[in-house]
C-alpha cells in the first residue's frame, strides 16, 4: 500500500502508525527539551488543591473520601496533562475531572433517593421550599440573619439540599464559574444548570431562614447582635 | 406593581447576580434595583446568601494530602521515564 500524501514516512512506518494517530504529537513533544512536565503540573495544578478539596468535601461529605477524591483527581489530571491545552481554563478542566471522578466512583456508594430524577421533581416534592412572599422588613431581617449564621449552619444546609443542586450552587457561588462552564463540568444543558442553581439557592435560603428562626436569631427586623459564642472567623 | 420593572428584575435577578446577563440587560436591572426598595432588599438577600456560602466553604487541604499527592506524582513520573 502506498500513501501518496505521506512522503516522509516509509511504507512500514505508516502502516504501523495508522491505528495510532497520537504517536506524532507525543514524539514531537519528547524531542523538545521542554520544562519538566511534573514541574509544570506542580506549579500550575497543585495550587488548586485547597479549592478542589473544599469542593470534594461538599461532594463526598467526609474528609477521608474528599482526600481520596482529590488524590485521584490529581493522578488522572497528571496522566492527561499532555492533552490539556495551555492557555485554556485549567481550573475548569480540573473541576471536570474531579466531578467525573466523583460521579463515577463515589456517587454510586451513596444512597440518594432523588438520584437521577431530581430535575423532574416539583418543588413541593422536595420539601423545605416554601416560596414565601415576604414583606420588606422581613426580607432585610432575613439578610441580616443569614449574614450572622455560623459557617456550620451553612454547611449543614448545603448538605441538606440535593447533590446536583448543591454542586451547581457551589460551582457558581464559591468558584464563580459561568453557567456555560458549569454546564460543561456537570455535562448538562445550561437550562438545567439555571434550574438547579435557582432551586438550590431557594432551598438553601429557606433552610437558613428556618435555622435562624429556630435558633432565635432575630428575624423580626431588629438588629440583634449574634450570640457571643466563640470568635467569628474572618 | 407589575409595570414598574419588578417582574423583569425578579425574574432575572439570579442571572444578574451571577453576571450572566448581557450588558444592556444588566444595566436595566441595576437601574431598576437602584430605584426600587423591594428589589434592593431581594438582591441583598441574594448577595448575602452567596457570601455566606463562600465563607462556609473555605477549606485548607490537609498537609499530609499535599505530601501524598506530590509523592505520587513523583512516583508516576519516575515510572514513566523508566520506560
Amino acid at each position: 500500500m502506498t500513501t501518496s500524501k505521506d512522503d516522509t514516512a516509509t511504507p512500514t512506518e505508516s502502516g504501523a502508525v495508522a491505528s495510532e494517530p497520537v504517536t506524532a504529537p507525543v514524539t514531537a513533544e519528547s524531542d523538545t527539551p521542554v520544562v519538566d512536565v511534573r514541574t509544570l503540573f506542580e506549579a500550575q495544578a497543585i495550587p488548586f488543591m485547597d479549592q478542589l478539596y473544599a469542593a470534594g468535601l461538599r461532594m463526598t461529605r467526609n474528609p477521608s473520601d474528599a482526600a481520596d477524591l482529590v488524590q485521584e483527581t490529581f493522578v488522572k489530571a497528571f496522566a492527561a496533562f499532555a492533552q490539556f491545552q495551555q492557555g485554556t481554563n485549567l481550573k475548569a478542566w480540573l473541576y471536570r475531572i474531579l466531578t467525573n471522578t466523583f460521579i463515577n466512583n463515589y456517587r454510586k456508594k451513596q444512597r440518594d433517593p432523588y438520584q437521577g430524577t431530581i430535575d423532574e421533581l416539583e418543588d413541593w416534592q422536595l420539601g423545605g421550599a416554601q416560596s414565601v412572599t415576604q414583606g420588606r422588613s422581613t426580607r432585610s431581617a432575613e439578610a441580616e440573619a443569614i449574614d450572622h449564621l455560623p459557617d456550620s449552619a451553612v454547611k449543614n444546609a448545603l448538605q441538606g439540599i440535593p447533590e446536583d443542586f448543591r454542586m451547581a450552587v457551589y460551582f457558581a457561588d464559591v468558584e464563580g464559574f459561568s453557567y456555560q462552564e458549569i454546564a460543561d463540568i456537570m455535562k448538562t444543558p445550561v437550562g438545567t444548570v439555571m434550574s438547579r442553581l435557582h432551586r438550590g439557592r431557594r432551598m438553601l435560603r429557606d433552610l437558613l431562614s428556618e435555622y435562624a428562626i429556630e435558633r432565635g436569631i432575630n428575624t423580626s427586623g431588629l438588629r440583634a447582635k449574634p450570640a457571643t459564642t466563640g470568635s467569628k472567623k474572618k | 406593581m407589575t409595570d414598574c420593572g419588578c417582574d423583569k428584575a425578579k425574574a432575572e435577578l439570579e442571572e444578574y447576580l451571577h453576571n450572566e446577563l448581557a450588558k444592556t440587560d444588566a444595566a436595566d436591572i441595576a437601574e431598576h434595583i437602584a430605584n426600587c426598595g423591594d428589589c434592593t432588599d431581594e438582591a441583598h438577600v441574594g448577595v448575602v446568601l452567596t457570601q455566606a456560602v463562600q465563607r462556609a466553604c473555605r477549606e485548607t487541604a490537609p498537609s499530609d494530602l499535599r505530601d501524598q499527592v506530590l509523592l505520587t506524582l513523583r512516583t508516576l513520573q519516575s515510572n514513566h521515564s523508566a520506560v
